[in-house]
């Protein structure tokens, strides 16, 4: 429709992430692209990591005493963060876009971020404690 | 006026959306049975190799494994695709994109499903 | 009208021709209650008659006054000044997003009409908010039809094409206001309008941010529309599927139903 054309693509990327003037609506859509980027990452790592195991109890037993420490378990709940998100958002959005509860997408979309925050929370506390 | 709007589409269309929704969908039903059943119902949630090859005994664990792989992985790619196409890329660029995901995908999903059917066999043996 | 007095800042964005913008600075003296339009005539009138805006009916319907006000879409003649600054405070105006800059405030909103006309929109049946077709048009004049009272709610003011983030990055993705006109005008019945909106400069390009429902000053609600959209496609995929008729490619409304 524009000059967009003539812009870098990375420069035309980056506005998908800017929440100046914004409302709560364009930050749900951050957070779900971030999260898909990061969960994208994680999956990457995860069956990486996981190659650990066909090598055998010792590679793995090492590697589970390896990540008990309070840097990895913080990702770890990052990562329940995101999947929590994700995973909750595209509830929404597979319901709205079937006509369900669109009147309420912004309702729904305050509820996944509340859930959300209060899922990562327990988990914390929970993984750190553990 | 933009040439390309009456023009042959790439087919990002209905179904690779509804691909990915429902993938996403089955994704989060197997998650929750994955979480559910890796960590209260295991005996104690799986924390050594000796039971993870036991529970892998099991039928329904890899089963169950394999087809997380098979949606997770195709939804990721579905999404990444999705992603790239907000930037408009040119059609040559795109179908290599296919190919690229398309190979990326078949990959990850048979180390998958080999990685799962290693750790079955792992537990039979021993 | 108060008798009220506010020294306001306008930081007003500039571009001419291939110069670099910049921002040139008026500070007004206003009645908190005008808007901000009238803040941007009074500087063309008084102070820089170099400065390219539009604007004509002064009161949403033409939807000729879309900027954006401290990074916000906004239509300026309904935006009273105490809505978005406050004595003493900046207000900053600069054109809308993902158009083609014409000079300083203006934009080219040729490519979304010519959309808009490519989509279709139709006057509105009040009760059963569906499109009146051309063919159930009766001919003379409707002005005394209660189901004619509806048209469009769309202005075509061009707010929610700047909100949405895809716009920014898509060139060719048809936009939020342009999907709304075709949801309105019906996609069942016409196989071309049916295949640009299932394709990737169509619905699928939509990521559900609902920023265009948001900044609609006219309550379309074009996010609501696009899943609607979305809902249709793919029942009608689904239909094409299980064998059923082909509608889209006949062009009957009948078959559809």
């Amino acid at each position: 429709m524009s000059d967009i054309t003539r812009e870098a693509p990375i420069t035309r990327a980056a506005k998908w992430f800017d929440p100046r003037s914004r409302t709560i609506n364009m930050v749900g859509f951050i957070l779900n692209r971030i999260t898909a980027l990061g969960l994208t990452l994680y999956l990457c790592m995860h069956l990486i990591v996981l190659s650990q195991l066909a090598q055998g109890p010792g590679a793995f037993d090492t590697f589970l005493a390896n990540i008990h420490n309070p840097i990895f378990t913080f990702l770890e709940v990052l990562v329940v963060t995101a999947g929590f998100y994700h995973g909750l958002n595209g509830i929404r959005i597979v319901l709205i876009s079937f006509g369900v509860g669109v009147r309420y997408q912004q309702a729904l979309l305050i509820s996944v971020l509340v859930i959300t925050v209060v899922v990562s929370a327990v988990f914390a506390v929970h993984m750190f404690s553990f | 006026m933009n040439e390309s709007l009456y023009g042959p589409k790439t087919g990002e269309g209905a179904w690779l959306w509804f691909i990915k929704a429902l993938t996403g969908v089955l994704v989060i039903v197997i998650l929750f049975t994955h979480f559910i059943v890796n960590h209260f119902v295991a005996p104690n949630g799986l924390l050594t190799y000796a039971e993870v090859l036991k529970y892998y005994q099991n039928p329904i664990i890899p089963i169950m494994e394999i087809l997380f792989v098979v949606f997770v992985v195709s939804h990721s790619l579905i999404g990444l695709r999705g992603i790239i196409l907000d930037l408009k890329p040119s059609r040559s660029l795109l179908t290599a994109i296919n190919w690229v995901f398309t190979a990326v995908g078949a990959v990850a999903i048979i180390y998958g499903v080999w990685l799962i059917l290693t750790l079955v066999a792992k537990g039979a043996s021993s | 009208m108060s008798a009220i007095r506010w020294t306001v800042t306008f930081q007003v964005f500039r571009k001419k021709g291939e110069q670099a913008s910049h921002f040139d600075e008026f500070k007004l003296e206003v009645d908190p209650d005008e808007y901000v339009l009238d803040g941007v005539e009074r500087i063309w009138a008084f102070h820089d008659h170099s400065l390219v805006y539009r604007h004509a009916c002064h009161h949403s319907t033409c939807g000729a006054c879309g900027m954006r006000v401290n990074g916000a879409e906004k239509l300026t003649c309904i935006t009273p000044i105490r809505d978005v600054t406050q004595d003493g405070g900046v207000v900053r105006v600069e054109p809308l997003r993902n158009f083609t800059l014409v000079s300083d405030l203006a934009v080219d909103m040729g490519v979304m009409y010519k959309h808009m006309d490519l989509v279709g929109q139709h006057p509105v049946n009040l009760d059963t908010n569906e499109a009146i077709q051309p063919e159930a048009r009766p001919a003379g004049p409707t002005v005394d039809r209660p189901d004619y009272l509806r048209l469009s709610d769309c202005i075509e003011c061009g707010l929610c094409v700047s909100a949405c983030p895809i716009t920014a990055s898509s060139p060719d993705y048809l936009g939020p206001a342009v999907l709304a006109g075709a949801q309105q005008g019906g996609i069942l019945g016409d196989a071309q309008v049916f295949h640009l909106v299932d394709s990737e400069d169509g619905v699928w390009r939509c990521h559900s941010a609902f920023e265009c429902t948001a900044v609609c000053p006219s309550f379309v609600d074009p996010g609501w529309r696009i899943m609607d959209l979305r809902r249709q496609v793919i029942a009608e995929s689904f239909r094409q599927l299980f064998g059923g008729s082909n509608p889209k490619e006949t062009g009957s409304k009948e078959a559809s139903k």
